[in-house]
C-alpha cells in the first residue's frame, strides 16, 4: 500500500504517460490529417534514438541538442515520402479512397526496410549511454535527470501541441481537416500546404521521442516496434483522429501500466495493455474520450 | 455576355465506370438567382462538386469571371470568391459556431477584414450570435443551415453555390432559408441554387435549368419551367 501511495511510483507513470501521450500524437496527427496508417512510426522513433546515441558517443552533442538533429531528420524523412508517395496518391479521389488502407502495407515495407537498413549499418547489438543519470532527490522522490527531462520534454510538447490546436487558426484547419475533410477543402483550408507540414511534424514528434526513449533504455534497429503497437493502442483508447484525447489517452495508458504492473508483477504488463485495449474496443469502439456529436 | 459571371460549357464528369454529367451547359448571370431543378440523381451535386473542385471534369470548361478556373484547386476557387454551401451542410461538429464562422475566412483574400464580416453574420443571423459559444454538432437541422450558409459568406464570395440548402429541414426553416436567399441576391449576391423543392425554388429563380439523366432538358425564366408541362407532371404533381 505504501509503494502505490507513493511519488516515486507517481513519477514513474508520468514519464512513462507522457512519453506515450508524446509518440501517440505524432501517430494520431499523421492519421487524423492524412489517414495514413503509419505502422513505421515505432521506426522513427528507433532512429531518434541513434541519432542521440551516435551524437553523444561520437562528438559529445548531448540530447538536448540532438533533439533538434533528430527532429529535424524524421520531418526529412516524412518529407520525402509524402513527395515521393503520397501526395499524388492523395490528389486523385478515386485513389485516396484506397490509400487509407493500403499505407498499412506501404509503411510496413517502408518499416522493415527501415529496421534492416539499421542493422545492416550499425548491427544489430543493443546499444546505450550514461546521460543525466545522477539521482537527485525531491521530497522523497528520487529522480533521475534524464527522466526528468524526459516528462518535461513530452508533457511540454503535448501541451503545446493541445493549445495550438485550441487557439491558433492553423490548429483550427488542422481540426476542420481531421473533423471534415471535404467541408475543410470547401471553405478554403489548403490541404497542399497542411498535409505536408502535419506529415513532418508527425515524424518529427517520433524523432524527439525517440531521444528521450534513448537517454534511459537500450537502443537496438528492432526497438521501434513495441512503440507502433503502444501509440496504436493509446490512439484507439482515445479515439482516432482524436488529438486531445490520445493525449489524455496517453497518459492513462501510462498510469495504469505503472499501477497495474504494482498491484500485480511486470508479467502482467502486456495483459494489462492488451486487455484494456480488448475491452476498449468492445465497450466503446469510438474511444472513451470522444464527445457524442450530432454530425 | 458581360455581366455573365459563370460558363459551364460541355461538362462531362463522372465517378469511376459511371458517368454523371453529358455535356451539360449554362450559365449564371451576376446579381441572379439561377435554380437546378432535377430528380435526385440527376446531376445536380454533381455539378456543384465539380464547380467547387471536389471532382475533376473529364472534359469541359467552366468559366468563372472570364477565367477557366478546372485546373484550379478548391482552395484556389474559394479565393476567387467561388464559394459551395455543401449539401447536408457539413459543419464542423466538434467546434463551436464561432470558430465555424472565423474557419470560412481561412482564405487569403478573406482573412483581413474578417472581423467585420463576422459582425455582418450575426447580424443576418441573430441566432448564430446567441449560441456562438455552442458545438455546431449539437445544433438543430436548421441551425446547421444557418451556421453553414454564414460560414459561406465569410469567405466573401461572389458566387454563392447552395446545394440542397433546404433538405430534411422543417417546413417553417425551409421558408426562412428561400427567404434568406432573396435577401442575399437583393444584397448583391450572385447566387446557383440545386433544390429538389423545384415549386418554391422555381418561383424564385431568375433563370432555371432543368436536369433530366445529367442532361440539360429544358431552360429558361423560373416562370417558364414552372408553366412547362413536363416540369408541372413530373416534379410539381400537377
Amino acid at each position: 500500500m505504501d509503494t502505490l501511495l507513493s511519488g516515486q511510483l507517481l513519477f514513474a507513470a508520468l514519464v512513462s504517460g507522457s512519453l506515450y501521450a508524446l509518440i501517440a500524437l505524432g501517430l494520431n496527427l499523421v492519421y487524423g490529417t492524412l489517414r495514413l496508417l503509419n505502422i513505421a512510426h515505432g521506426d522513427l522513433v528507433m532512429i531518434g534514438a541513434y541519432t542521440a546515441f551516435w551524437l553523444f558517443t561520437l562528438l559529445s552533442i548531448p540530447p538536448v541538442v540532438s533533439f533538434f538533429v533528430a527532429a529535424a531528420l524524421c520531418a526529412l524523412l516524412g518529407w520525402a515520402v509524402y513527395e515521393g508517395m503520397f501526395r499524388r496518391l492523395l490528389a486523385n479521389p478515386g485513389l485516396a479512397k484506397r490509400v487509407e488502407a493500403n499505407s498499412l502495407i506501404l509503411f510496413y515495407g517502408i518499416s522493415v526496410i527501415l529496421q534492416n537498413l539499421t542493422a545492416l549499418a550499425f548491427t544489430s547489438s543493443s546499444r546505450g549511454y550514461q546521460y543525466l543519470d545522477t539521482v537527485i532527490t525531491w521530497q522523497g522522490v528520487s529522480m533521475t535527470g534524464n527522466r526528468l527531462l524526459s516528462l518535461g520534454v513530452a508533457g511540454g510538447i503535448c501541451i503545446a501541441a493541445l493549445l495550438f490546436l485550441r487557439f491558433h487558426l492553423f490548429g483550427w484547419e488542422l481540426r476542420a481537416v481531421i473533423q471534415r475533410r471535404e467541408a475543410a477543402q470547401i471553405v478554403g483550408v489548403n490541404l497542399n500546404r497542411v498535409q505536408p507540414i502535419i506529415i513532418c511534424a508527425g515524424f518529427a514528434i517520433a524523432g524527439i521521442a525517440g531521444v528521450l526513449v534513448s537517454m534511459t533504455e537500450q537502443i537496438t534497429p528492432f526497438m521501434g516496434f513495441p512503440f507502433t503497437i503502444i501509440a496504436f493502442v493509446v490512439i484507439i483508447i482515445g479515439g482516432l483522429g482524436n488529438i486531445g484525447a490520445g493525449v489524455l489517452a496517453g497518459l492513462s495508458l501510462g498510469l495504469i501500466e505503472t499501477y497495474g504492473v504494482a498491484l500485480t508483477s511486470p508479467g502482467y504488463r502486456s495483459i494489462l495493455i492488451y486487455g484494456l485495449f480488448v475491452a476498449v474496443l468492445l465497450i466503446r469502439p469510438e474511444g472513451i474520450f470522444t464527445k457524442a456529436v450530432r454530425s | 455576355m458581360t455581366d455573365t459571371l459563370l460558363t459551364v460549357h460541355g461538362l462531362n464528369t463522372g465517378y469511376g465506370a459511371v458517368q454523371v454529367l453529358f455535356d451539360v451547359a449554362f450559365g449564371v448571370r451576376a446579381g441572379t438567382v439561377t435554380t437546378l431543378v432535377g430528380a435526385n440523381g440527376a446531376g445536380k451535386s454533381t455539378i456543384m462538386k465539380t464547380l467547387a473542385g471536389l471532382v475533376a471534369p473529364r472534359a469541359g470548361s467552366l468559366l468563372y469571371d472570364g477565367r477557366e478556373i478546372v485546373g484550379l484547386a478548391s482552395h484556389e476557387r474559394v479565393d476567387a470568391g467561388l464559394c459551395l454551401i455543401p449539401e447536408g451542410r457539413l459543419v464542423f461538429p466538434g467546434m463551436t459556431v464561432e470558430q465555424n464562422l472565423r474557419l470560412g475566412a481561412v482564405s487569403p483574400k478573406a482573412r483581413s477584414g474578417h472581423e467585420e464580416m463576422l459582425a455582418e453574420v450575426y447580424r443576418r443571423f441573430p441566432r448564430l450570435q446567441e449560441r456562438r459559444r455552442q458545438l455546431a454538432g449539437l445544433m438543430s437541422g436548421g441551425e446547421q443551415q444557418m451556421l453553414a450558409l454564414g460560414r459561406g459568406l465569410m469567405a466573401r464570395p461572389r458566387l454563392i453555390l447552395m446545394d440542397e440548402p433546404t433538405l430534411g429541414l422543417a417546413p417553417v426553416m425551409v421558408k426562412q432559408v428561400f427567404e434568406i436567399i432573396r435577401e442575399l441576391r437583393d444584397a448583391g449576391f450572385t447566387i446557383l441554387l440545386a433544390e429538389q423543392n423545384a415549386r418554391v425554388a422555381l418561383e424564385l429563380a431568375d433563370h432555371a435549368y432543368l436536369l433530366e439523366n445529367g442532361r440539360v432538358g429544358l431552360s429558361g425564366t423560373g416562370q417558364d419551367l414552372l408553366e412547362a408541362p413536363e416540369v408541372r407532371r413530373a416534379y410539381l404533381g400537377m
